[in-house]
């Protein structure tokens, strides 16, 4: 975590190290969020593993990928919140037949 | 930096922001920031060939998911299964204020098995949710002390399971 220090005119200078870790440039765009616990500070633009998925994509397939991503964005926040609740789990002891038994031997990964 | 997982538990809102981080940019979108944050940490964490973990429930939804976008995701994680007893450690989460989704999360975190390295449990549960982070935070003394009560009645291994750690997505991008 870095502590930033903000000037007069608003302006704060982000640790060269970050920079560098982060592999920004001059121009590069950041997104300032404000949340319940302060201020947050985002790097815009796809991540490295995103990137790469998309790269590994055919033409077709990303063309097939952008219909679908339609598809999704056409839905509505409960049809999708619908989508991501299937199957929820229950808690309930008439429920626990599926838990797997574990032999002796294991151990925790701690 | 004082702790650095080698295996997390994603909880279902992150993967999901990853995977809607992936359909804005077929889109020709930026990922909103909290969809950025997801990806970036799930970028990071695979960066640190940190394992990754699902449960049950947000494998199945994946498999119902576009395979364009699920496979990859599928791929580079495992999902856990329940482990016995894991549901009435939930159950005691749920007395403790965790609703049964949230309570269910972190009983996997203890009580859930990889069956293919035979590792039950993982290190840490890492979520988009602060509202169950800071609970499980809140709460954690409490939790500790209703945890050692169940399985010390508890048979070989499960005397041996230990709980998570519950940790935020910013948390990763900054501590880790």
């Amino acid at each position: 975590m870095e502590r930033l220090i903000v000037d007069a005119e608003g302006k704060v200078i982000i640790p060269p190290e970050v920079i560098q870790k982060r592999g920004l440039r001059p121009g590069d765009e950041l997104t300032l969020v404000e949340t319940a616990e302060g201020l947050l500070v985002y790097q815009g633009g796809a991540d490295s593993e995103t990137m790469a998925w998309w790269n590994s994509l055919s033409e077709e397939e990303r063309r097939l990928a952008e219909a679908e991503a339609r598809r999704y964005e056409a839905l509505s926040e409960e049809e999708r919140e619908a989508l991501w609740n299937e199957g929820v789990e229950s808690i309930e002891a008439d429920a626990e037949g599926d838990e797997v038994e574990l032999p002796a031997r294991e151990r925790p990964a701690r | 930096m004082s702790f650095q997982p080698g295996n997390v538990l994603l909880d279902k809102g992150v993967v999901r922001r990853v995977y809607e981080a992936r359909v804005r940019l077929a889109l020709g979108q930026p990922p909103t920031p909290f969809q950025a944050e997801a990806a970036n940490v799930w970028a990071r964490l695979r960066a640190l060939n940190t394992q990754l973990y699902i449960t049950e429930q947000t494998e199945h939804i994946l498999q119902r998911r576009s395979p364009l976008f699920a496979t990859a995701l599928l791929a580079q994680t495992r999902a856990l299964k329940k482990g016995r007893y894991l549901r009435r450690w939930a159950r005691r989460l749920r007395e403790m204020g965790f609703s049964p989704e949230d309570a269910i999360v972190i009983a996997y975190g203890s009580f859930g098995l990889d069956l293919q390295s035979q590792r039950i449990g993982v290190e840490a549960v890492v979520t988009n949710d602060l509202k169950l982070r800071a609970h499980f935070h809140v709460r954690l003394p409490t939790i500790r002390e209703h945890f050692a009560q169940m399985i010390v009645q508890l048979s070989e291994p499960y005397q041996g399971l230990t709980l998570p750690r519950v940790v935020a997505t910013a948390e990763v991008l900054t501590d880790w």
